[in-house]
């Protein structure tokens, strides 16, 4: 069976800043290695100052790598011809405050050469999904954060792309903003489109990612599938609806005689998040 | 399934769109730039410029001609204020405008989603200087509209005058004529619209410089700070290459050579603009200096725009 070229391949990245006052050399990047097949959401983890930035710089060609290699969809990154596929949103992005919600998709729709009916069309369709249809005339300057998060992700989607860069996408940003961002990368991922992901909101990774990187001081310390690296291989749980405590205790019963030991009954916990939304949006808390 | 994201999946590996030509793309920066300055309210501006325009009408230059040259003053006095005005509106602009929109876009990341398409940094650098320039070509014209139509009334009533004191005086018919081609000559020329167009020529290859600076500059204070200083050495650079080919020094011609070569090459020769004076006395501006005044500027935009581009090609950000 033939290899698949993968959406994203960074092979042992390393890369040095030099320094303000001294000839040392900062190592943001330490032999970085990260390969996303297509449709995949990979999230890359980590503190404040990992490299984590950095790396997805070095993706974008906005950065040059001290040494090592990035490709996207097999192409180098270094070529402008790699970003075809690429929609990026930024940390905290400030787009042109004297441009409307549609001026601003029209101008990054024509960086990517599209236009007339094409254009318009996917900017209404963007602006649908993203649900700003109501500020879309409106000047980005009076945007809120949530919102200029929402036309950030409609202007990395513009030009269609199998991949996607998000570095912290709901960065600053109330729950309910980040969950349509959550969701909204679901869909993303349901559609067959490539996330790369760049947050330290573990719980926000853990719900959206099927890989996961976590990177320390510019190393890669952990990597691989989200499920195995977070299960408890020799524990097992059972949740019931409606168990009456004679039938827990003969459960807990069963399992002393068949040598298990039971950890911990009680009732789950519902998130924070997930309870903010019940009395704010009227959401299901299970 | 919303439609939004659902085409890509739907053909992957052909969804890219076709990429319109790179002059498409840096004249969509060079719109968006022209935009973002126009909404910044700089054609207020043109409203300072048309009541300096009109109270120009009653200022007055120091008179060395005698009272057959009245009116002429005035009409000189249009010109030389408007020029005036033209000039610092556009080497203001051109400096603050240039200098401020490359470090804006860094500062507020917004050149990262302009990076992160498929946009190559050339075409960014030469969509942004477009812009400016397109600024400075729009203001400049409707100043020139303005400047030509307070000229060409004021030229009328001179001209009345002018005839009338003639014939009052007794001047030959072949005099009264003369009378008449200077005055005209003191109007709104062709020779006026080429002093408009060498402000506009000055004001691209101050942009050019700034637009150097900013590629290596860390703040918008030190950029227009470094333009202003290159554009007054730029007036002093004609007299240092002088006074270095002037070297008697023996041994010392080749390296004056070429000291003064590439002095001529780093810093415009901005006295060669200085030719808009002579156009405001009256004379006639030859196309062989216009030719060489755009050749120079073009050379020198050209030449800062190539020199800006290898640097921000190689700029991390």
């Amino acid at each position: 069976m033939a290899e698949t070229v993968p959406a994203v391949e960074i092979r042992n990245l390393l890369k040095d800043f030099p320094t303000s006052f001294r000839r040392q050399l900062l190592r943001a990047v330490d032999g970085v290695s990260i390969r996303i097949e297509a449709g995949e959401v990979y999230g890359l983890i980590g503190p404040n100052g990992s490299g984590k930035s950095t790396t997805m710089k070095a993706l974008l060609g906005l950065v040059a790598p001290t040494s090592g290699s990035c490709s996207i969809f097999g192409k180098d990154s270094m070529k402008v011809d790699s970003r075809q596929d690429v929609g990026f949103l930024p940390e905290n992005p400030y787009f042109y405050k004297h441009l409307s919600g549609i001026e601003t998709l029209r101008f990054y729709g024509k960086l990517c050469g599209l236009g007339g009916k094409q254009l318009t069309e996917r900017i209404n369709e963007l602006l649908a999904l993203v649900d700003l249809e109501n500020a879309r005339d409106r000047r980005i300057g009076g945007y809120s954060k949530g919102m200029l998060q929402r036309i950030g992700l409609a202007q990395a989607l513009i030009q269609e792309p199998r991949l996607v860069i998000l570095d912290e996408p709901t960065a600053g940003v109330d729950p309910v903003g980040s969950r349509q961002i959550r969701d909204l990368i679901l869909k993303l991922r349901e559609r067959g489109i490539t996330v790369f992901l760049c947050s330290h909101l573990l719980e926000q990774v853990q719900e959206v990612c099927d890989h996961v990187g976590i990177i320390f001081r510019g190393k890669m310390v952990k990597e691989g599938r989200l499920e195995d690296l977070i299960a408890i291989e020799d524990q097992t749980e059972i949740i019931l609806r409606n168990a009456t405590p004679e039938l827990v205790a003969e459960i807990q019963a069963l399992a002393s005689r068949s040598g298990a030991d039971c950890l911990r009954t009680g009732k789950p916990r519902t998130t924070l998040e997930r309870l903010f939304l019940r009395e704010t949006q009227g959401d299901d808390p299970s | 399934m919303s439609p939004a994201i659902s085409a890509s999946s739907a053909n992957p590996p052909s969804s890219s769109p076709a990429r319109g030509s790179r002059i498409q793309l840096i004249l969509v920066i060079a719109m968006h730039a022209f935009t973002q300055l126009v909404r910044m309210k700089v054609f207020y501006f043109l409203a300072v410029f048309a009541v300096i325009a009109i109270v120009s009408n009653f200022f007055s230059l120091p008179q060395h001609e005698g009272p057959e040259s009245l009116g002429v003053n005035v009409l000189r006095s249009i010109k030389s204020w408007s020029l005036g005005t033209m000039t610092l509106f556009s080497v203001v602009l051109s400096v603050v405008a240039t200098a401020l929109l490359l470090p804006k876009d860094v500062e507020d990341r917004t050149l990262y989603t302009i990076l992160a398409k498929p946009v190559p940094r050339f075409d960014y650098l030469a969509g942004k200087l477009l812009g400016v320039l397109m600024l400075m070509f729009v203001s400049l014209f409707l100043m020139d509209l303005l400047m030509t139509g307070v000229l060409h009334v004021r030229t009328s009533m001179v001209m009345a005058d002018r005839i009338a004191m003639a014939e009052a005086m007794g001047y030959t018919p072949v005099e009264i004529t003369s009378l008449k081609i200077e005055t005209l000559a003191q109007g709104p020329t062709w020779s006026l619209q080429g002093a408009v167009f060498a402000v506009f020529l000055r004001a691209v290859v101050i942009a050019s410089v700034a637009l150097l600076i900013s590629t290596f500059s860390t703040s918008t204070l030190f950029t227009t700070i470094i333009t202003f200083m290159i554009y007054f050495i730029g007036h002093f650079q004609a007299d240092a290459r002088t006074f270095f080919l002037q070297s008697d020094t023996p041994g010392e011609g080749t390296f004056a050579r070429l000291f003064s070569l590439l002095l001529s090459l780093i810093l415009p020769d901005f006295q060669l603009f200085n030719v808009i004076d002579s156009v405001i006395e009256g004379q006639v501006m030859p196309i062989v200096t216009l030719v060489k005044l755009t050749a120079v500027g073009l050379f020198y935009a050209v030449f800062y725009t190539l020199a800006s581009w290898f640097i921000f090609a190689e700029k991390e950000f």
